[in-house]
């Protein structure tokens, strides 16, 4: 373990950050910093992690410093390959999956084919994204390729579950969105009354199931 | 109950303390987008800054009281009727049950803001009053108001004082803005000419304009590369160059990370004029260091501390 300095990044006179390796490595660093110093809300990125201050509060050396120290304590923290799997069960195709058949035609496979591979292994939600509650997930399966739609739909409905560039996404909720459907969950996947409304939380393993 | 809203124009919501704390959950901040104006509105009826106010876009709004009401109204001036005569922005307005009262479109700015002693009373969610549409979050129902809508206040309030916002403390908006902006973690990606462009020419705000974000019409913004980064953080000021090199400038319900270059963030002390740009307006960014730009803060809180001691920028 090397105590070399972190470089840091501005966004802003207020908005200061760190790149770091992996998605991995900033979901460890967000998830200390929250702990160490829970006035710093940390923004987890794909391989960056950034705080927003009020410099009438605090200053930019107390917010490296919670960084810092947040970074080196990661570094030691457990992996999280650790925690089992949810089974989140999709129903693919048909209304649920407006795209699945394109993709099929397009990948010459079989939806039943593409469902086998898409539920074969675990997928790890990367990052909670782009918009409120979009759990964007690495383990596709290399074949199951699909490129983003020309034209995103204007609402893409709660529990819609899309696959772009070696990624798989789910909506929570009902927004705007460009990915190719597939399938919808079952089960709600965002719960406003909940303390952790999420069910696809940055760092959670995810097992899709057909229904 | 306090107001019976007979019109909202284009957009009116109910707007307060900035949802802190669920950015896990990719929760946008929302909050006024005139931070000041409101807080401005609010000082009228004796209320903290962030206290739950009407944000009304471009006017257009008619509401009716239920009950006898202290309201202030701060932000973008359009013509103001009180049963059908002129009353003032800037000024405390103390009405009797079923007045009505009229807001029109503004020459100059964006959102308006009607605070009323005692505050809205509105739907908590993430700890937050504020209303986020496109999840359908706080607020009245996690909507935009509409005709019909009877609005209730959050505490019985006797407000008998008549305040009026000093002259020197009331922000004046017109058709062209100058927002000082700090360089943003990948402003290096700029090249020589689009950075020259981005803190020295004019950009023209575009009809394309909401409460997430700005687009700005003008100098094409071009990159050494081709742009692509890993997602990232972004708030509420950044200014993000998407490949069409048209930059936009992140608002109040501004994701929380994004995949566009983050070129430039607009001074957190002159954020709140990025609620007021309307589309046609001229923007031009006038380029501060971090040291610059905090300072600047400072001076602009103590100056705005005088008249409203409990804001921050």
């Amino acid at each position: 373990m090397t105590a070399q300095r972190p470089s840091f990044v501005h966004l802003a006179e207020d908005a200061i950050g760190v790149k770091v390796a992996d998605a991995a490595a900033a979901r460890r660093l967000a998830a200390r910093l929250t702990e160490t110093s829970p006035a710093l809300e940390p923004t987890q990125g794909l391989d960056s992690v950034f705080v927003q201050f009020d410099p009438a509060r605090t200053d930019e050396a107390t917010v490296t410093a919670a960084i810092e120290a947040a970074l080196s304590d990661a570094d030691r923290s457990p992996e999280e390959k650790a925690q089992p799997p949810i089974t989140v069960r999709v129903r693919y195709g048909g209304e649920d999956g407006p795209d699945l058949a394109d993709i099929c035609a397009r990948l010459g496979m079989s939806e039943d084919e593409f469902v086998r591979r898409h539920t074969a292994r675990a997928h790890l939600v990367e990052l909670v994204g782009f918009m409120p509650g979009f759990a964007y997930m690495s383990g596709l399966d290399a074949r199951l390729d699909a490129a983003r739609l020309k034209t995103p739909r204007a609402r893409v409905p709660a529990g819609s579950i899309g696959i772009s560039a070696g990624y798989t996404g789910a909506y929570a909720l009902a927004s705007p969105g460009g990915w190719p459907l597939v399938g919808r969950a079952v089960e709600p996947l965002f719960d406003a009354s909940s303390a952790s409304p999420l069910v696809l939380s940055a760092g959670r393993r995810v097992r899709f199931a057909p229904a | 109950m306090s107001l019976r809203v007979i019109s909202a124009g284009v957009q009116a919501t109910l707007q307060g303390r900035p949802r802190a704390g669920a950015r896990r959950l990719a929760a946008p901040m929302a909050g006024p987008a005139d931070a000041l104006s409101m807080a401005l509105a609010n000082r009228l009826v004796g209320e903290a800054p962030h206290t739950t106010a009407i944000e009304i876009t471009l006017g257009g709004f008619e509401a009716e009281t239920m009950a006898a009401l202290a309201i202030g109204l701060g932000g973008a001036e359009g013509a103001v009727w009180l049963d059908d005569r002129p009353a003032p922005l800037h000024r405390t307005l103390h009405l009797g049950a079923g007045a009505r009262l009229r807001i029109d479109p503004p020459k100059f700015g964006v959102r308006t803001y009607l605070a009323i002693a005692g505050g809205f009373a509105a739907d908590e969610v993430f700890g937050s009053p504020s209303t986020y549409i496109p999840a359908g979050w706080g607020g009245h129902k996690g909507r935009a108001l509409q005709a019909g809508d009877v609005l209730d206040r959050a505490e019985p309030a006797a407000f008998d004082e008549t305040i009026e916002t000093p002259l020197t403390q009331r922000p004046v908006f017109g058709a062209a803005f100058a927002l000082r902006a700090c360089p943003s973690a990948e402003t290096s990606l700029l090249t020589a000419a689009a950075r020259a462009a981005l803190f020295g020419a004019a950009f023209t705000v575009s009809r394309r304009t909401d409460r997430m974000g700005v687009r700005l019409d003008g100098a094409r913004l071009d990159l050494e590369t081709d742009g692509r980064m890993k997602s990232g953080a972004v708030y509420p000021g950044v200014i993000q160059c998407p490949e069409d090199g048209a930059p936009i400038a992140l608002l109040c319900d501004a994701q929380t990370t994004g995949g566009y270059p983050r070129i430039a963030s607009v001074a957190r002390g002159d954020r709140h004029l990025l609620g007021q740009l309307r589309a046609g307006a001229s923007v031009r960014f006038l380029l501060r260091t971090r040291e610059e730009a905090l300072a600047d803060l400072r001076g602009k809180a103590a100056y705005l501390g005088r008249w409203l001691p409990d804001f921050r920028l």
